[in-house]
């Protein structure tokens, strides 16, 4: 058996094909500098799987009825990590852009509700908290309300904990992490009670229609790396929902890796200095 | 002001939640209201009424709002019944390119429906649909896909549908494939598009 491990090989053509349809698949396109990365994962998932070359793996997997394995793969060809300011040109376009665009339909007195998906252990609302804090003169003058919302209650416990390792803020200015964290006994960093309190952690589960039928009126959803783990229907219907939740006009922000456009036509591309997003139609 | 907590963040109209029906006839009587949220709405609450099958067809034929329309292919698409699925083909057979393309794609997620209208699918006597339903095994998730892509270049005499199920064979085929294929480079041997396909789709099974 060990033999037989040690004999599977990715050729190039291999390497190739297999990009080609998890691009398709989950819009993530892997560099040939990633080729390593890649081959180290797909040879593991064919051992696990049973099977003894990559062809077969590859039929097996693409024509597997309950589309489990290409869900192992790509839990196994994501990595699964989060931390401050990560993909920070995002917040940038918030602040420099799409707030702009999103005051432009707003009455003076009316509150702005950005929402934040998955939440994960908490580091993306808390950078949007940040940014806003930091980079927004505006916030002056808008009350703005920040949801964030998960499926998995331990970690939105953990959120709402607001604890984080060197590893987590190593991203952040100095200076904000000396105005924002206290440092624990155990080394790590929490952030302080006022970011804390400014946000709102729910529990949802984006595929569920009783969990987000309530979602409504937002101006700016991000919604990163998360639909990547979805089938396309599942997809499809994540984006009716978001589509729901946004206020016309509103903007929807999507990792770097994905794409709206492959999912659905119901929003429009807007491409500012900072950054792409999509955006829902102005009501006809 | 400042960052504020309300506390609810699920806010919507309480009254909106409320007017929302429960039961299938006035759910479709919704479906031909002037707003299309409401039309949306309705839609994705069909989903749950295997009955609504041919209400959300006849809405679907003649919606011209895109985001419903999208509603309804995916409340087909989670119905996903034999009715649901005569639904899709009938969209397959539409004038309308998006409506083939979201009908092409809603199959493509209903592997176990579909398999057993396929063989009829692929002998339709509309060559596009038959071209149609070789782009739904694409991405079908199904064991006999590629039985069903010999069988279509064994037999079906139109050298479009045979250069897409080729394509694919491309792709997805296996030394079962091989026979097949030869054999369709004997029969089309004046297509240069034929011969090069099937030269390509017979050197990756070779070479795997």
């Amino acid at each position: 058996m060990a033999d037989a491990i040690a004999d599977i090989t990715i050729t190039d053509d291999d390497f190739l094909k297999f990009r080609e349809f998890f691009y398709r698949k989950t819009g993530i396109h892997f560099e040939a500098s990633k080729r390593y990365f890649v081959d180290k994962r797909l040879i593991e998932r064919i051992e696990i799987t049973g099977y003894n070359n990559f062809r077969n793996y590859f039929t097996f997997m693409r024509f597997q009825p309950s589309g489990e394995e290409i869900q192992a793969l790509t839990n196994a060809m994501t990595v699964n990590e989060t931390y401050f300011f990560r993909e920070e040109y995002q917040f940038k376009c918030l602040v420099q852009s799409m707030l702009g665009e999103v005051l432009k339909y707003k009455k003076r007195g009316e509150t702005i509700r950005i929402w934040s998906i998955p939440s994960s252990s908490g580091e993306e609302p808390y950078s949007i908290a940040l940014y806003l804090s930091e980079y927004w003169p505006e916030i002056a003058n808008w009350d703005v309300e920040l949801v964030s919302s998960d499926i998995d209650t331990q970690i939105l416990n953990k959120a709402r904990e607001g604890k984080y390792s060197q590893r987590s803020v190593q991203n952040l200015p100095p200076t904000l992490l000396k105005k924002y964290f206290k440092k624990t006994a155990s080394g790590d960093f929490q952030i302080c009670d006022d970011l804390r309190g400014a946000v709102e952690f729910t529990r949802v589960n984006l595929s569920d229609p009783a969990d987000t039928r309530g979602y409504r009126k937002f101006d700016v959803i991000f919604c990163r790396n998360l639909l990547i783990y979805f089938d396309d229907l599942s997809r499809k219907q994540a984006a009716e929902v978001i589509y729901e939740a946004l206020n016309p006009g509103g903007f929807i922000c999507l990792g770097h890796s994905e794409s709206m456009s492959r999912i659905t036509s119901l929003f429009k591309v807007r491409k500012f200095r900072d950054a792409i997003v999509y955006q829902k139609p102005e009501a006809q | 002001m400042a960052l504020i907590k309300t506390g609810q963040p699920r806010t919507a109209d309480a009254a909106d939640q409320a007017s929302l029906p429960r039961d299938l006839d006035a759910l479709i009587g919704q479906l031909g209201q002037t707003d299309t949220g409401i039309r949306r709405q309705a839609a994705r609450q069909l989903a749950d009424f295997q009955g609504s099958v041919p209400a959300l067809t006849r809405q679907l034929l003649r919606e011209t709002e895109p985001s419903v329309r999208e509603a309804i292919f995916v409340a087909l698409t989670l119905i996903g019944n034999s009715a649901a699925v005569e639904s899709l083909v009938t969209c397959l057979r539409s004038n309308d390119a998006a409506i083939r393309n979201e009908a092409i794609e809603a199959m493509k997620s209903l592997p176990n429906s579909v398999a057993p209208i396929m063989a009829g699918l692929l002998s339709d006597p509309d060559p596009d649909v038959r071209i149609f339903t070789v782009n739904v095994l694409e991405s079908l998730r199904h064991p006999d896909v590629e039985q069903w892509l010999i069988d279509v270049i064994s037999r079906d005499r139109h050298v479009n549908v045979c250069a897409a199920a080729v394509d694919l064979l491309g792709e997805v085929g296996t030394e079962s494939a091989i026979g097949p294929l030869e054999a369709l480079r004997k029969r089309f041997a004046d297509v240069p598009y034929i011969g090069f396909a099937s030269f390509l789709a017979l050197k990756r099974i070779r070479e795997a």
